[in-house]
């Protein structure tokens, strides 16, 4: 019988490791003393977002941990592309054990993470927040579901447009200040800096897939929203999946790369592409116009990832204009992330604790110090200290053109199709022409046929 | 005379022709790892430094993923062999009814990709309240590495003569005790080899941590690496490198505590006769 | 897997009454297996099922109102030409470096070390072992360092006079078709070593003797006896080709656009990058039939006595 029992044995032990380890997953999110935890999670990207961590580890945490003993805020860090981040989370997301108690949030995936159920909506909670009347009315916009309601508090906001080194441009023959009209004389610009200074790279904007998100908005949009057709009619609620402004879209992009005024594909194609062309390039006078944010100075400050004293200087930041100069001249897409609260947390009454505290003027305006980003928040954006940060004013002068990502359920998935199509037209795949049917079927597929048309 | 000694020598030198052409590309990770100013091609590294080793050993979150990495992949090891001898043994032994079908249906699983499973895997462990767990993750990892285990042990297991069994028995060891001391004994060649693939298969798994594992905190080797790749690939070459040379180092070490018993291992035309 | 290993025994015991005790016994010592295997393999092949005809979706109200479609995925799957350039990408990927490539270049190998110096067979038998010996997302660094614009492959070419290639975008199903190749001939170099070794080398002296060229020894008295072998490590090298993923993701992420786009990686773009987990399910679906398919024809060929 002996042997019997020995299996047995082991058989129960198998079975009891399984069960303890389902058990085990519980208890997630208290630890051994008697402390709260809140966890946050939020996009590290091996320090590209150096900014973000350094506020919070060195003044909101420390800070808040005092004034609320029994807390203990931990930080979640994911370690991963733009690209791969809002995968990530969604798994994260999806389950009790694994939900944070706070996460960041971009704010175009707001919309369809809230009607995944993932967020808390914080309608109540703004109700009794006097901070709430101080931001901006269209940054509340971006936090709001397709259901009216609020699923996040913004902390930041931004503009983009074309960076371009002064020096190199003067050594080119070209005006500085560069003011461009028209796609034309971005165009033409480059075709001077490549002729003049062949080892410098003309133009560079996020191109792949790789650049997630930043491809969609830094490039594509900034270019579509110049034209007369945006991605999405709000008057009729469909989605415009033909139109002379999509393939006038691929066309300024084909034409970038076949006339070899951008960089190497090796270079742009990767998700490290912004670090190359802003970290290294940009700072060594190898790049003279880059089409992308305002939070790139970021790098460049003294506890940046690049320092360069000299960046301010050197670079000047222009608006991006329409396609042709039409009205307003100048476009600019505004986007942003915002602190939500997971549905799933267990510490939900904490966690807004802690976003309010950390959304507070003076800690609002010391993280934006940091990241370099644009605030939401009206009394911010009259302090004398945020204004004189470096390129903070042409970056706000931008907003008062600012565009904004169709807040529908189904922009993420759209999102991804943009990068493809703009991959494919870079790598010389298909033609820009093809670039644009591709996208109507796709796009069409994707919403659904009664909510596209044609302009 | 001088023929046959070209002839002779044709084979040596396409072979290291071949040796040499499989030789370069790991002479970077070799390379680079000790140069303070690693590119991309391989170079002579003007100045020799330990700096890229001591900068990836010293951060605490890729020293913590070492150690889960390592927990992950010798617990299913471990867990994977022992579950296989169990399994083999029946199958060996015993004429049993559902032996055929049973065999067909691991021979199936071993067919089928980890890949193309990590989706509902998922989801299972979201139902079972088993995500985010590193106990979910080498069971899943053990039962994906069973069918392979399971079939190879099997064969080795057919080739330990039943009469040294049956003279334990009639010691009076109990079936169990046989297959302690007699049989698993006899099988360390092949348990050895199963160990090794399996482990070097979970160790060098990326995806699978990467779906089913979601607090940072318990990431093993495969995917900080990655990440890395990811963040600093393009930029850190001499750190990449050093960082690659740290995480070859376990496969590289239990293949040659174990090459002894690997190449008795390989002999597959025996699976296919009769 | 020894050579010593023939049939596998089919022990009658002797006395009749063991017989329940051996089947108690079987039951209690596969249990474990039966229940790993069931939980989180069986388990997850049969949610694979159910998943492959909803539109389950990692984000937005498909993650939350999760409805059945029917066959909707995969008529979808069938329409989309992504889906047809992924098949073919996967099929010349496995033909270039499973089939041939590590086939042919195993099989070289085994028989030019056959009976050479010791040493000498060791050192090369290290090296091309260190390959398989590497975890895959070394050898995907590895790789990249060689190939990319700056990297040692470029570097040489450029000291011998040519000009150099943007390998990972001009050429990148070459490069992830010899990186596997790298990563995975020790494998069959090793099948292959230990086929031939098993060929009795009276047999090739006689044929020899005979007046055989050596190229007729090969191929009319070799090649047969080791058919065996060659089969079978086809169909294992083939299985585990199909779900490569790591190399090729980190070496182009399946690109550029979908020049290397196998099965895996479209999976995965779908129900992680593209959000449509339904849709990726059903793509690994197909995965799974494909394996199954292979296996099949494994067992019909090899009439394996089990």
């Amino acid at each position: 019988m002996k042997k019997y029992k020995r299996i047995a044995a082991v058989s129960l032990i198998a079975g009891s490791v399984l069960l303890s380890a389902a058990c085990s997953n519980q208890s997630a999110s208290t630890n051994g003393s008697d402390k709260e935890v809140i966890k946050i999670t939020y996009r590290s990207g091996g320090g590209s977002n150096k900014g973000f961590t350094d506020w919070l580890n060195k003044e909101i945490i420390p800070q808040f941990e005092k004034d609320n003993p029994k807390v203990d805020v931990q930080l979640s860090p994911l370690n991963v592309s733009e690209g791969d981040y809002f995968a990530k989370i969604a798994l994260m997301l999806k389950s009790k054990n694994t939900a944070p108690d706070i996460v960041t949030e971009d704010t175009f995936m707001v919309n369809s993470d809230a009607s995944a159920g993932y967020l808390t909506p914080l309608d109540d909670k703004v109700k009794d927040w006097s901070d709430w009347s101080n931001y901006t009315e269209n940054v509340k916009k971006g936090v709001m579901a397709q259901d009216g309601k609020i699923y996040g508090v913004p902390y930041n906001t931004d503009s983009r447009g074309l960076w371009y080194n002064k020096d190199l441009f003067t050594k080119a023959g070209l005006p500085v200040p560069w003011e461009p009209k028209s796609w034309d004389e971005i165009l033409q610009a480059a075709r001077i800096i490549k002729e003049k200074l062949p080892d410098v790279t003309p133009f560079w904007m996020n191109s792949g897939k790789a650049t997630g998100e930043g491809t969609s908005m830094q490039t594509f949009e900034m270019l579509l929203y110049g034209t007369k057709t945006p991605l999405y009619d709000t008057d009729s609620k469909k989605w415009i999946v033909k139109s002379q402004g999509l393939t006038d879209t691929f066309k300024f992009i084909d034409t970038i790369y076949k006339e070899k005024l951008g960089p190497n594909l090796s270079q742009v194609l990767n998700g490290q592409a912004g670090a190359v062309a802003y970290q290294q390039l940009m700072p060594k006078g190898k790049l003279a116009i880059g089409l992308d944010g305002i939070w790139q100075t970021g790098n460049w400050g003294e506890s940046g990832s690049a320092p360069w004293p000299e960046a301010f200087k050197t670079l000047g930041f222009a608006p991006m204009p329409t396609q042709n100069g039409e009205a307003p001249g100048t476009i600019t897409m505004s986007g942003g992330w915002a602190l939500s609260i997971p549905n799933n947390s267990h510490h939900k009454d904490k966690a807004w604790e802690f976003i309010k505290f950390a959304s507070s003027k003076e800690h609002t305006l010391s993280l934006l110090t940091k990241e370099r980003n644009l605030t939401t928040r009206d009394d911010v954006a009259q302090e004398k200290s945020y204004q004189e940060i470096p390129m903070f004013k042409e970056a706000t002068e931008f907003l008062k053109f600012a565009q904004f990502r169709p807040a529908v359920d189904k922009y993420p998935t759209v999102s991804t199709q943009i990068q493809s199509l703009v991959e494919d037209v870079v790598t010389e795949k298909i033609t820009p022409e093809q670039a644009a049917k591709e996208y109507q079927k796709n796009v069409t597929k994707i919403v659904g046929q009664d909510n596209v048309i044609e302009k | 005379m001088n023929r046959y000694k070209t002839e002779k020598l044709i084979p040596y030198i396409i072979l290291t022709v071949l040796g040499i052409m499989f030789l370069l590309p790991l002479l970077w990770v070799l390379f680079a790892s000790f140069d303070p100013n690693a590119q991309q091609a391989l170079k002579m590294p003007s100045s020799f430094t330990v700096n890229n080793f001591t900068s990836i050993l010293t951060d605490p979150a890729n020293l913590r993923s070492f150690g889960i990495g390592l927990f992950i992949s010798l617990g299913q090891a471990v867990l994977v062999v022992v579950v296989a001898v169990m399994a083999a043994y029946p199958l060996s032994r015993y004429a049993l009814k559902f032996k055929k079908p049973f065999m067909y249906t691991i021979l199936f699983m071993t067919a089928l990709p980890i890949t193309a499973v990590m989706v509902p895997v998922y989801q299972l462990f979201i139902y079972i309240n088993m995500q985010d767990s590193l106990i979910g993750t080498i069971l899943f990892l053990t039962a994906s590495g069973l069918p392979y285990a399971i079939w190879m042990m099997k064969n080795f297991m057919d080739s330990v003569p039943l009469e040294l069994e049956e003279s334990a028995w009639i010691d009076g060891a109990s079936v169990w005790a046989g297959l302690r001391k007699v049989v698993a004994p006899l099988m360390i060649p092949g348990i050895c080899t199963v160990a090794i693939f399996t482990f070097s298969g979970s160790w060098g798994n990326f995806f699978v941590p990467y779906i089913l594992i979601q607090t940072p905190d318990k990431f093993p080797a495969s995917v900080t690496i990655f990440q890395f790749f990811g963040n600093f690939g393009m930029i850190e070459y001499g750190k990449l490198a050093a960082f690659s040379l740290i995480y070859t180092m376990p496969s590289v070490i239990l293949y040659m505590f174990s090459q002894r018993f690997m190449s008795q291992g390989f002999s597959l035309g025996g699976a296919s006769k009769g | 897997m020894n050579t010593n290993m023939v049939v596998s025994p089919t022990v009658t015991i002797k006395e009749n009454t063991r017989k329940d005790h051996t089947l108690v016994k079987s039951i209690l010592f596969l249990l474990p297996a039966w229940i790993l295997l069931l939980v989180f393999f069986v388990g997850p092949i049969l949610l694979t099922f159910y998943f492959a005809f909803t539109n389950l979706a990692l984000t937005g109200t498909e993650a939350k109102n999760v409805q059945f479609i029917g066959f909707q995925n995969f008529l979808s799957m069938f329409e989309d030409p992504d889906f047809r350039i992924s098949v073919v990408k996967t099929i010349v990927f496995l033909l270039f470096s499973a089939v041939i490539g590590q086939q042919i270049l195993g099989f070289i190998l085994a028989v030019l070390m056959k009976e050479k110096n010791k040493t000498f067979r060791r050192i090369i038998g290290i090296i091309v072992l260190a390959g398989w010996v590497t975890p895959e997302i070394v050898v995907a660094f590895c790789w990249v360092a060689f190939l990319s614009d700056n990297g040692t492959l470029n570097l040489l070419l450029q000291h011998i006079g040519l000009k150099p290639v943007t390998w990972l975008y001009t050429f990148p199903m070459v490069s992830v078709v010899v990186a596997n190749i790298w990563h995975g001939t020790a494998f069959s170099m090793l099948v292959f070593q230990a086929a031939l070794d098993d060929v009795p080398k009276s047999v090739e002296e006689a044929a020899m003797m005979d007046g055989a060229s050596r190229f007729q020894v090969m191929f009319r008295i070799v090649l047969p006896m080791v058919k065996g072998s060659i089969v079978t490590n086809m169909v294992l090298v083939t299985l585990q080709t199909l779900g490569v993923f790591t190399l090729i993701f980190s070496m182009t992420g399946g690109g550029p656009g979908t020049s290397t786009q196998t099965l895996p990686i479209f999976m995965y773009n779908q129900a992680f990058v593209n959000y449509q987990l339904g849709y990726g399910t059903a793509i690994s679906l197909i995965l799974l039939v494909i394996g199954i398919g292979a296996s099949l024809i494994y067992i019909r060929s090899m009439k394996v006595n089990l």
